[in-house]
């Protein structure tokens, strides 16, 4: 396995959880220009909204299918109808990834199939009832003031950040499973770029004639 | 040599299909060959040399003047973070309602596709919009497809369309710019109904990316602040200029660029954000500009003399004179303009309108409304227009998977285009 060989992935479990949670917004769309501690303070806040959560059952149907390592995902909630569907062959590949890294202490066997269905329950219980709101409040961000008017700002990324926090809680995990995704993109990318022999050419460079 | 000549015009769509020639080479080929069918002389008056390449390569100077000015404009766009700001307060306000933001971001896409158009304008609305509707939990075709059917909602109000289709066409402006206004809302009403309809269909999905956190720290990019309120509002110079107070094209798209570099930049750093950006518009600019001057000198061929008295037969057998049955067979021919076909007017396409106007089968404002009706479908459902790959292939997902889900809406679009076409100018 070439996670174990990777330079890059060196110390990936040195960056906190917190960290880990910066990271995914920083790699947001929307958030390019923000300061790296306002960051943090949405970070926080957004785990810290996701740890506190009541467990919340998943009510959609849960289906389990191939192709995750080819889509690059583990899991993957859709509303109409509501189902989550779980990724087995990158499960299985996270579950390599954990006994390669030595992290089974954090992530016990079969706890990330568990953690993506406890992370796609998170998204179906924000789209279905207020706790979006209470996100966005928890979030304290302002998308316009106009003396006492507030209107509340939407920030990107942050549900994401809630769904991976319950999913450490209620889970039991030693760390945050952002921790594995990415290491999981790591060796995704060492996959790839050993099957491709270089990376493919960005969209940016597609023909262009008109 | 009327058929001779369509069947050149047939291996020329082969190979514009088959990318055996890109399309801008493909057409120079046809003027070429389509001429001396024609019997066309070498040298002199209606030749080879003198009238198809001297005088069809600069035919459509205006348009690749305008083209040029849009390109800038959109790199101003870009460079002073208007577009992103645009983008960023549409999510900071709509970003719980996927929506509202799949809403915001057609409007973001429609303003930018009236300044400029193909990849760069995908690129101006999609590079933030695309991910940024996606993260929200809008699909990703519905994605790719809400930035193109928002490019063709501004594609009527885009200036450097008009001049092109009053140049290539030889009508004025004005008649140009009434039709463009009577296309319009059927572009909007698609659009808001392809965003309600397929977020609706489809739903929200959210999914437990691989890609949503990097090993490697992100690198350091140069940080934009928001642009300020006022020069938001950049996009909609030219257009209040050109449509409401009558302004030419050229001298709009300046004042665009003006007000878009007075309203975020110190005049110390004037000079040179202008300099860069209009050297990096020329970059933007380049395919287009290829296409314009191959188009004008197929033009230039296919209204020869020997070309028109050729074509003009069979081209009159086989063209509805009936207002309802235009509308029919023009309708039923969209797939045509798909895939570089004949009927793309930024490729043969362009070719045929020039036949039918040069051998009068249809008045000028006829073959106006059909070409532009079927622009419409083209810069969104072409699986091989520029923006169309850049977006799907952006997104995720593949040209083919936005042709499918975009394609009912902007065919009803070009089915409204022909029904006004027929109604008033036939």
């Amino acid at each position: 396995m070439s996670a174990s060989r990777a330079p890059v992935t060196d110390g990936l479990a040195a960056t906190d959880d917190i960290g880990w949670a910066v990271r995914l917004l920083a790699a947001t769309p929307t958030h390019e220009h923000r300061d790296p501690e306002l960051l943090r303070r949405w970070a926080r806040a957004a785990d810290a909204f996701g740890a506190a959560l009541a467990p919340v059952g998943c009510e959609a149907r849960v289906v389990e299918r191939d192709g995750g390592l080819e889509l690059g995902l583990l899991a993957r909630y859709t509303s109409r109808p509501p189902t989550v569907e779980l990724f087995t062959d990158t499960l299985a590949l996270a579950e390599r990834v954990v006994d390669a890294r030595g992290w089974r202490d954090w992530y016990p066997p079969g706890s990330v199939r568990a953690a993506a269905l406890a992370h796609e329950a998170v998204h179906v219980h924000l789209h279905h009832g207020p706790a979006k709101a209470a996100l966005k409040h928890a979030l304290g961000h302002s998308a316009l003031r106009l003396g006492r008017l507030r209107v509340p700002g939407h920030v990107a990324g942050a549900e994401e950040v809630a769904a991976h926090a319950y999913a450490r809680t209620v889970c039991g995990l030693g760390r945050s499973p952002l921790l594995l995704t990415a290491a999981l993109a790591a060796e995704a990318e060492a996959r790839s770029g050993s099957a491709n022999g270089s990376n493919p050419p960005p969209a940016r460079d597609a023909r262009r004639e008109n | 040599m009327g058929v001779v000549i369509l069947l050149v015009m047939a291996a020329g769509v082969a190979a514009m299909l088959t990318r055996k020639l890109p399309t801008a080479f493909a057409l120079v080929l046809l003027a070429v060959v389509i001429a001396f069918l024609s019997g066309a002389p070498l040298t002199g008056k209606n030749s080879v040399l003198d009238t198809v390449l001297q005088e069809g390569a600069p035919a459509l100077a205006a348009t690749m003047v305008a083209i040029i000015l849009g390109s800038w404009l959109g790199k101003l766009l870009d460079e002073t973070g208007i577009a992103g700001t645009l983008v960023r307060k549409i999510v900071e306000f709509g970003g719980d309602r996927p929506t509202v933001v799949a809403l915001g971001v057609l409007a973001v896409s429609a303003l930018v596709g009236t300044v400029t158009g193909s990849a760069p304008a995908a690129m101006l609305a999609g590079i933030i919009g695309i991910p940024a509707m996606v993260a929200v939990g809008v699909p990703k075709v519905t994605a790719a497809g809400t930035v193109l059917m928002g490019i063709a909602v501004g594609v009527p109000f885009e200036l450097p369309v008009w001049q092109f289709f009053s140049t290539a066409l030889d009508l004025p402006v004005d008649t140009v710019r009434g039709f463009m206004v009577k296309l319009f809302p059927f572009a909007l009403v698609a659009a808001v109904a392809y965003v309600v309809i397929e977020n609706r269909r489809r739903g929200t999905e959210h999914a437990w990316s691989l890609k949503s956190v990097s090993a490697r720290p992100a690198p350091r990019r140069e940080r934009l602040g928001d642009a300020p309120w006022y020069a938001l509002l950049a996009p909609v110079v030219p257009l209040v200029l050109a449509l409401g107070l009558d302004v030419a094209i050229i001298p709009s798209m300046l004042a665009g660029v003006l007000y878009a570099l007075v309203t975020t930049t110190r005049p110390g750093e004037m000079n040179k954000r202008l300099l860069r950006t209009l050297y990096g518009g020329f970059e933007v600019a380049a395919p287009p500009l290829a296409l314009f001057v191959a188009i004008g000198i197929l033009l230039a061929a296919v209204k020869l003399p020997g070309a028109v008295d050729a074509l003009e037969p069979l081209m009159k057998a086989v063209s509805p004179q009936n207002p309802v049955l235009f509308v029919i067979v023009f309708t039923v021919l969209v797939p045509l303009c798909l895939y570089r076909g004949p009927l793309n007017v930024f490729g043969l396409g362009a070719g045929i309108a020039g036949v039918l106007i040069a051998t009068g089968i249809y008045p000028a404002v006829a073959v106006l409304g059909m070409a532009t009706s079927y622009n419409q479908v083209f810069g969104v459902a072409d699986p091989t227009s520029t923006q169309t790959v850049w977006a799907a292939q952006y997104a995720g997902v593949s040209p083919q998977q936005v042709m499918v889900r975009t394609l009912p809406y902007v065919w009803l679009v070009a089915l409204g285009g022909m029904c006004v076409t027929a109604a008033l100018y036939l």
